[in-house]
C-alpha cells in the first residue's frame, strides 16, 4: 500500500550546523530554526529535492546506514509527521 | 516635543523627547560624561501624557516612540526616568537590526568578553555590575550586542538598574553616580547607577567573546558549577534574544558561531564573594 | 536522543564493515525542536502592561460569566471593569488568587474568563501572552 509521498527543499535552501550530536538547522524559505536529532537530518537528505514515500525513505537511508528500530515503518511515519509539522517536509 | 535629550550609548544613539522637563533633567545627570550624540538618532523615545488631561492632573507618562507595545501601562510622572529607560529598552528590543541582541550582562578583560546570561532575576545584571567595580571593563547589564560580521560584542553601557536588595552591594560607589530613588515601580524599589568611568571612555571598543556563564543566585544555593552543552546554550540564547528571528540567516550564523566556539558553564552561588571567586577561577581555566 | 554509533563487524578474513547504525527512534519520541523565541516574554519583561476589560473596540458591551461579550444590560452579565487590569493582577486572578483592588469579586471571575478568551489583535492580548511565558 503506497503511503503519502513527501518532498523536502533542496539542500541549498537549508543551513545546518552540528552541535553536540544534534543538528541546528536554518530553513531559509520559512526563516525558522530547528534542532534535529538523528534520523531527522538523514531523512531530510533522503528527500532533498526528491519525492519519496515512507518505504522509499527507508530504502534510501539503508544505502548508508544499518537501521535499528523495533518497528521501522512506525518509526519512519512518526519522524515524517514531526518533520511535516515543522514545515521541513511537505506532502505532494 | 517640549523637551528633548540626545544620548549616545555604545554604537546606538537615542533621541528622547518629553512633555515634562524633570525626567530628562534626571536622565541628563545620570548620563553625565557620556559622549556627544550623533546628529541623526537611531531610535526615538517619546514620553507623552497618557491622555491629554494627564499632562497636568495626576500626570501619567505613556512610553511612545519609533516602536511601542500597545498594552503598555503608563507610569506616574515621578517614575518618568524609569519610563525613559524602559522606552530605550523597547526600541532596542523591537527595532535593533544591525546587532544580534543577547539578554545578558557583558564584562571584558584584555579584549575578551564574558557573557552572563539567563533568566530575569537570576542575578546576571547585578553580577555584571559588581565585576565592573572589581576591575573588569563593564560593557552592559541588559543587552549584549553581537556583530554578525565579526563575531565581536559591542559595548552598550546603559545606566545599571539596581533593585531592592542588590542596591546594598554598591554602598561603596560614589553617590554622584546614583540616580533618584524610584519607589513603587512594577519591580519594587529601583535606583540607577552610572557605569564606571572607564566603561564610558571605552564604549567604542568591542571585545571577542571568550566565556559564557549562566549565573544563578540563591541565598541557600551551595556554590556549584557545571558545563552546559552547546545545543542547550544555543536554545537558551535564542530564548534570551529579542531579535534572533528578525535577523534571519545572519542571526543563525552569528549564534551558531558563538556557541560552537565559546565554552559555557552554569554557576550557582549564595553570595557575591562566591560568585566573583567562581568567575575568576572559570575565566582563568576558560581555554 | 542518541546519535549514530559506529560498529565494526568482522567476519573471518573479510574486510570489517564500517556502516554506522542509525536508530530511528521510538514512535512516541520527539526528535524535532522548533525554536520559537518569545517576543512577548522578553519585551514584556521590559515593560509593565495592562488589559482593558473589555477592549475599547467592544463598544459598551457587558461581560457574561463565561467571559464572552453580550449586549449592555443582559441579565447576569457584568459591566466593563472600571479600570484596566494590570499584568500582575491578571496573573494572580487567573491563578485563582484574590480579586484586584477596587473590583467586584463576582465580576472579576467574569473578567478572568474574558482575559482567557483574548485573541491576537484584541487589546491586552500581548500582555496576556507575556503572562503565559515562563520567566
Amino acid at each position: 500500500m503506497a503511503g503519502p509521498r513527501y518532498i523536502a527543499d533542496p539542500e541549498d535552501q537549508v543551513q545546518s550546523v552540528p552541535l553536540e550530536g544534534l543538528i541546528v538547522l536554518y530553513h531559509r524559505p520559512s526563516g525558522m530554526t530547528h534542532l534535529l536529532a538523528p534520523p531527522g537530518p538523514q531523512i531530510l537528505a533522503a528527500l532533498a529535492g526528491e519525492v519519496g514515500d515512507a518505504e522509499a525513505v527507508l530504502a534510501r537511508i539503508s544505502e548508508h546506514f544499518d537501521l535499528a528500530a523495533d518497528d521501522p515503518a512506525a518509526a519512519i511515519a512518526a519522524r515524517l509527521g514531526e518533520l511535516e509539522a515543522a514545515g521541513l517536509v511537505r506532502r505532494v | 516635543m517640549r523637551h528633548a535629550l540626545a544620548l549616545k550609548i555604545g554604537p546606538v544613539s537615542f533621541r528622547i523627547g518629553s512633555a515634562w522637563r524633570e525626567p530628562l533633567a534626571q536622565l541628563e545627570r545620570l548620563y553625565a560624561g557620556y559622549p556627544a550624540a550623533d546628529e541623526v538618532a537611531d531610535f526615538t523615545v517619546r514620553l507623552e501624557p497618557a491622555t491629554p488631561w494627564r499632562r497636568f492632573a495626576r500626570p501619567s507618562v505613556a512610553i511612545r516612540g519609533d516602536y511601542t507595545l500597545p498594552d503598555a501601562a503608563p507610569l506616574p510622572l515621578p517614575l518618568g526616568l524609569l519610563a525613559a529607560e524602559m522606552g530605550m529598552n523597547l526600541q532596542m528590543a523591537l527595532g535593533q537590526k544591525r546587532y544580534l541582541l543577547l539578554h545578558a550582562g557583558i564584562v571584558a578583560r584584555d579584549g575578551e568578553a564574558l557573557i552572563l546570561t539567563g533568566a530575569s532575576g537570576a542575578g546576571k545584571s547585578t553580577l555584571a555590575a559588581l565585576l565592573g567595580e572589581q576591575g573588569w571593563r563593564f560593557m552592559g547589564d541588559e543587552f549584549g550586542l553581537l556583530d554578525p560580521e565579526t563575531g565581536f560584542l559591542h559595548p552598550f553601557p546603559r545606566a545599571i538598574s539596581l533593585k531592592n536588595a542588590a542596591l546594598a552591594l554598591f554602598d561603596g560607589a560614589d553617590p554622584g553616580r546614583l540616580g533618584p530613588v524610584l519607589r513603587g515601580t512594577p519591580k519594587g524599589m529601583i535606583r540607577h547607577l552610572r557605569p564606571p568611568a572607564d566603561a564610558i571612555a571605552r564604549m567604542a571598543e568591542p571585545a571577542r567573546p571568550a566565556l559564557i556563564l549562566f549565573p544563578r543566585y540563591g541565598r541557600d544555593f551551595p556554590a556549584e558549577d557545571r558545563p552546559v552543552g552547546a545545543a542547550e546554550v544555543f536554545v537558551r540564547l535564542t530564548q534570551a534574544s529579542t531579535n534572533y528571528v528578525s535577523l534571519g540567516a545572519r542571526g543563525f550564523d552569528a549564534l551558531t558561531a558563538l556557541v560552537a566556539e565559546v565554552p559555557a558553564r552554569a554557576i550557582d552561588y549564595g553570595s557575591s564573594a562566591e560568585a566573583i571567586a567562581m568567575v575568576e577561577r572559570l575565566w582563568a581555566a576558560r581555554a | 536522543m542518541s546519535g549514530p554509533e559506529s560498529e565494526i563487524g568482522e567476519q573471518s578474513g573479510d574486510r570489517p564493515s564500517r556502516r554506522a547504525v542509525l536508530a530511528l527512534g521510538a514512535a512516541a519520541a520527539s526528535t524535532v525542536v522548533t525554536i520559537r523565541p518569545a517576543l512577548a516574554q522578553t519585551a514584556g519583561s521590559v515593560l509593565n502592561c495592562e488589559i482593558p476589560v473589555p477592549s475599547t473596540q467592544a463598544g459598551g458591551n457587558y461581560i457574561a460569566a463565561d467571559g464572552s461579550l453580550v449586549p449592555a444590560g443582559t441579565a447576569g452579565a457584568y459591566p466593563p471593569a472600571p479600570r484596566p487590569i494590570t499584568g500582575e493582577e491578571a496573573k494572580v486572578l487567573l491563578n485563582g488568587g484574590p480579586t484586584p483592588a477596587g473590583l467586584n469579586a463576582e465580576a472579576s471571575q467574569a473578567y478572568a474568563n474574558y482575559i482567557r478568551r483574548l485573541q491576537a489583535g484584541m487589546s491586552g492580548f500581548t500582555c496576556y501572552a507575556s503572562l503565559q511565558m515562563p520567566r
